[in-house]
């Protein structure tokens, strides 16, 4: 309230208690309009308040909603942080499954899954392409003396450095396996016979160069090998038969050699 | 009130409560296609048990595998937990992990984060 307006109501008040207005002719008109003129004030003032206590509420409703969803949003990063590595961990669980699944466990070479796999993708890029691969069937000569004679941790030691000799001499792109017990095969993509034989040769004078120790001395082990080239049209099964019929021979000429399929 | 127990099936862990013992048990993996449907009478139960059991609660967790609606239902859960923590109310977990699977304990280390209750991470 302005001072002039409080001037203005004493002033009011004042004419009003005053015993020499009471038979004014305006005196009714005025007690009249002074009594509008508070009713007036009081319900502008219970507006005010009604208004007042909207706005608090719906401040309060607004803080209330505001800390809520910022409580949802870090309860959502959280899920998110850990659903995120809930998946990195059943990714990294697939993967090694994935690996025990083609890999054998002994050696750390593919198993016969996975060869039998590249062979007959190699065997359709083959007929697609119309590219060479050669396959080598490897045996190790006389195994099951070194597993009688020196027991089967050692024999599982034997096949284990032939493996990674192996793995040592062939190419990048030729894939080594364990196709089952002492045997091994190897596949040689983009290869014509002549050039296979000169990797599959170095496998096997790598292996038998390999000194294995066994208590004061060393083992020496030999393979034998039957290489393959694919024929257009075989199928790979044909190739590996081809291949294991060379090892035959090679077994027969006296073993540690390789010879070539017809 | 009563104990409930769920069985275990392809995607959902087996859950039993036990009333008397004080004890929530979850084993398995989960990743249901509907996550509440699971995981509401769990939540039902361990608020029921807050409010009227007067005992302590402890929850024994040998969970592996959690997808993410079960994320949100687990943290859900441990909300209830730590409410009733700041009310004076003893409650405990016990995450229980392979310890051949150490990144099973670095999740729960996520769950743990906020959590001001006892909160063990225990390799078996």
């Amino acid at each position: 309230m302005t001072p002039d307006q409080r001037d203005l109501d004493e002033l009011v008040k004042r004419l009003l208690a005053d015993p020499a207005n009471s038979d004014h002719p305006m005196h009714y008109a005025l007690s009249q309009l002074w009594l509008a003129h508070r009713e007036l004030l009081n319900r502008i003032e219970r507006i005010t308040h009604v208004s007042d206590a909207y706005q608090s509420i719906a401040r309060e409703r607004e803080m209330s909603l505001a800390e809520r969803f910022d409580k949802q949003l870090r309860q959502l990063e959280k899920v998110a942080r850990i659903s995120d590595r809930y998946q990195q961990m059943m990714r990294e669980l697939n993967i090694a499954l994935e690996e025990a699944s083609t890999h054998d466990v002994l050696t750390s070479l593919a198993n016969r899954r996975l060869l039998m796999e590249r062979l007959k993708a190699e065997t359709e890029r083959a007929g697609r392409l119309q590219h060479d691969f050669c396959v080598a069937m490897v045996d190790i000569d006389h195994f099951k003396q070194v597993n009688d004679q020196h027991g089967h941790d050692t024999g599982d030691r034997v096949l284990i450095e032939i493996a990674r000799v192996m793995q040592a001499e062939v190419r990048e792109y030729d894939l080594c396996g364990r196709w089952g017990g002492e045997e091994f095969l190897i596949l040689l993509p983009e290869l014509d016979l002549a050039s296979a034989q000169v990797v599959v040769e170095r496998v096997r004078l790598g292996i038998r160069n390999l000194a294995i120790r066994q208590g004061t001395e060393a083992l020496t082990i030999t393979v034998s090998a039957g290489l393959a080239a694919h024929l257009p049209g075989e199928s790979y099964s044909d190739t590996i038969n081809r291949a294991d019929a060379a090892l035959l021979r090679a077994k027969q000429h006296g073993r540690d050699c390789l010879v070539l399929a017809s | 009130m009563s104990d409930f127990s769920i069985p275990r099936s392809q995607s959902t862990p087996a859950i039993q409560g036990k009333w008397s013992e004080g004890v929530l048990s979850m084993q398995g993996d989960s990743y249901p296609e509907n996550s509440y449907e699971l995981f509401h009478q769990v939540f039902e139960w361990v608020e029921r048990f807050l409010q009227d059991a007067g005992r302590p609660l402890t929850l024994e967790l040998h969970l592996l595998y959690l997808n993410t609606s079960s994320i949100k239902a687990m943290m859900d859960i441990f909300d209830l937990l730590e409410a009733a923590h700041h009310a004076g109310q003893p409650v405990a977990v016990n995450w229980h992990y392979d310890k051949r699977n150490e990144r099973v304990a670095d999740l729960a280390e996520e769950f743990k984060e906020d959590c001001t209750f006892p909160f063990a991470i225990v390799g078996f």
